[in-house]
């Protein structure tokens, strides 16, 4: 399909070279210690149920613009993946998912706590998604060059079924209703034409405001959406919460344990990886597809939720995995295929690096550093989170009435302190708002900011694509891999009008 | 869902008005699309969408799912909150970081679940004065000065 140059594939030297190379930047000490503020921090917001890592790594975002790119990246990345660990640990102990991805862990995780395995569980948790983390690493490294050197001929149609693609498949495997997650997604898309023309500079609904002139800002919208909105609905329940205290007695998992776990992390690495790639919350869909896969394979699928080790094993495995998976259609395509993932495009492009096809190639002391700190992090990961985990329990008691104040003072001054403007705070409250309301009704923020994201993309490749066609939109379909695209576009709008039944089905059968 | 009918009716209108809206900039052709193309596209785009949100809503097919109610102090606690964020967009440059930050702290501390004021006093001065030292010196984030002049 693609004309191969030769090299294509790289050689073995060269991958031993990157990978020096890598770790002579993962290893500084100055992006070591980054590498453990940004697991420590992700860890934090894990456990803490009030704030997840998209606002997390929102906050973090303003504060990384002074530092070195790498340094940025690994921190950032760091939140990601730590908050995946984080997230288990407060499942198991006290059935409260501190993030998404780890609502499965608590159906069997917390049984096993019940029942005096907290310490089993965990372990098992913590060495799954070692294990699946680093294979997913692994997979990074290999498919992502790859990919991105294959991409090297896509041109602007390329680049806008892609585009359109990736928002219609986070649609589609939205857990809510697709209309509603299309809604939003366009209008993100909308709010992304607010500001100059990226093609020929005029102004569109700027209303003459300074601010508005850049368009929204990332920062603002993400904290809004994701941080001000999910302490607002907290808000709203407060004290409707209760934390059990669950003894914790050896962590290591038996031989038994041991030999019952091997194939569920195997198949969720494997599982999490791939489907980590595709666009949407990869880590979220990844461990409920690895727990309803394990229960169907098992030999006593009847047992699970009342605290099988496998059910823990494979999800945590799987959610790992689909992170470092997550990573691939960014810094291979240029195409965010998540809201953390968009944050991280902002990351690289206010440092003047755009990620894409040339990425890997113009930056390779970029990619394989970022590449190589995933591989420390995941064991300074498996350090921080089994012998501390007495401390992570003790920070989750946090009370809210005092959590809740110091989560909205950080979005305050991450906002405040990107451009020094106060404006700013006002549209990220507004966000806020409307994003509380908007959750409300069962609509969701993360096709809207990955949209809001991919909007200039989608556009400037939109209107090229016809300026070289001349207006005919049959560009889109003459060449080949556009054509996939569409068709696979088309095939996820209609596939739910055919078969309505599909939608929820993944949250109902892995629920029970 | 009588909620579905009137955000898709918002939605509707809203699409019209971008549309509207962006029929003052310059349109071009498809062979040479310009400024007013895509927000155009996206108005009519959403224009569909809400429309067939308004279908699904009028026919009964669309179930949202029903989130948990929220009851009186739940909304006073929201309330309270937004307009202690709003009050701190307000005054934190005439004020300055330091006693805003105080303010705030104390309010939402106040506001949220009710703590003992000499925990709010301690929290609040703590926070201000930490908050202060790792944003403005360790990280060198400009904030403003303010009253206080610091």
């Amino acid at each position: 399909m693609f004309p191969f140059p030769p090299g294509f594939w790289g050689s073995r030297v060269d991958l031993l070279a990157n990978v020096g190379l890598g770790f002579s930047v993962a290893l500084m000490p100055a992006n070591l210690l980054f590498c453990f503020l940004g697991t420590l921090v992700g860890t934090l917001v894990g456990v803490l149920p009030g704030l997840g890592p998209v606002g997390a790594v929102a906050f973090l975002l303003s504060l990384t613009f002074k530092m070195e790119p790498s340094s940025a990246i690994i921190m950032l990345a760091g939140i990601y993946y730590g908050a995946m660990y984080g997230g288990s640990t407060t499942s198991i102990l006290v059935n409260i998912p501190g993030e998404t991805a780890s609502v499965v862990t608590c159906l069997d995780g917390y049984r096993m706590a019940r029942q005096g395995r907290a310490g089993a569980a965990l372990g098992m948790a913590a060495f799954g998604s070692f294990i699946a983390g680093t294979f997913g690493v692994i997979g990074l490294m290999f498919l992502a060059p790859l990919l991105g050197r294959a991409a090297l001929s896509f041109g602007p149609p390329e680049f806008f079924a892609l585009t359109l693609t990736g928002l219609t498949l986070v649609a589609y495997l939205t857990q809510g209703s697709m209309i509603k997650a299309l809604i939003m997604a366009t209008l993100g898309l909308l709010a992304g034409i607010v500001g100059m023309d990226p093609i020929s500079g005029i102004e569109r609904f700027t209303y003459g405001t300074l601010t508005l002139r850049d368009g929204f800002g990332l920062v603002p919208v993400a904290m809004g959406l994701f941080g001000v909105a999910e302490v607002l609905e907290n808000l709203a329940h407060i004290g409707s919460q209760s934390i059990y205290e669950t003894k914790i007695k050896g962590l290591l998992p038996n031989l038994k344990d041991w030999k019952d776990s091997a194939k569920p992390i195997a198949r969720g690495s494997l599982l999490g990886f791939f489907l980590g790639i595709l666009p949407g919350p990869g880590p979220v869909i990844a461990s409920f597809v690895s727990y309803a896969m394990e229960k169907r394979l098992s030999r006593y699928p009847e047992k699970f939720g009342t605290g099988v080790i496998e059910g823990v094993a494979g999800p945590e495995a799987a959610n790992n995995a689909a992170t470092a998976g997550s990573f691939i259609p960014l810094l291979s395509l240029g195409i965010p295929t998540n809201a953390i993932m968009a944050l991280f495009m902002g990351a690289l492009m206010i440092h003047g690096i755009q990620p894409g096809p040339l990425f890997i190639a113009k930056y390779p002391e970029l990619f394989w550093g970022f590449i190589a700190s995933m591989y420390v992090g995941n064991a300074m990961l498996l350090v921080l989170n089994l012998p501390l985990i007495g401390m992570w329990v003790r920070v989750l008691k946090t009370p809210y009435g005092i959590l809740c104040p110091l989560i909205l003072l950080f979005c305050l001054i991450g906002v405040y302190s990107l451009n020094a403007n106060v404006v700013e705070i006002t549209i990220m409250l507004a966000f806020g708002i409307g994003g509380f309301f908007m959750r409300r009704l069962g609509f969701e923020g993360a096709p809207f900011i990955l949209a809001l994201v991919l909007g200039p993309i989608m556009e400037t490749s939109l209107r090229q694509s016809l300026l070289i066609s001349r207006g005919n939109f049959g560009i889109f379909i003459n060449r080949p891999i556009c054509a996939v695209l569409i068709v696979l576009t088309a095939a996820f709008l209609i596939w739910p009008v055919v078969r309505p039944k599909k939608r929820g089905e993944l949250t109902t059968e892995s629920g029970g | 869902m009588r909620s579905n009918i009137a955000i898709a009716a918002t939605l509707l209108a809203l699409a019209g008005y971008i549309f509207w809206a962006a029929s003052a900039l310059p349109f071009g052709t498809v062979r040479v699309p310009q400024t007013a193309f895509f927000p155009k596209t996206l108005a009519l785009l959403l224009a569909i969408l809400s429309f067939i949100l308004l279908i699904q809503a009028l026919a009964g097919t669309e179930t949202s799912r029903s989130s948990e109610k929220i009851d009186t102090a739940g909304w006073f606690r929201i309330g309270a909150t937004l307009a202690t964020l709003a009050g701190f967009a307000l005054v934190l440059e005439p004020l300055g970081y330091l006693v805003t930050t105080f303010l705030l702290m104390v309010l939402l501390l106040r506001a949220i679940e009710a703590q003992s004021w000499r925990k709010i006093i301690v929290v609040a001065l703590a926070t201000a004065l930490i908050s202060y030292a790792i944003f403005a010196w360790l990280l060198g984030v400009p904030l403003p000065s303010g009253v206080l002049g610091v």
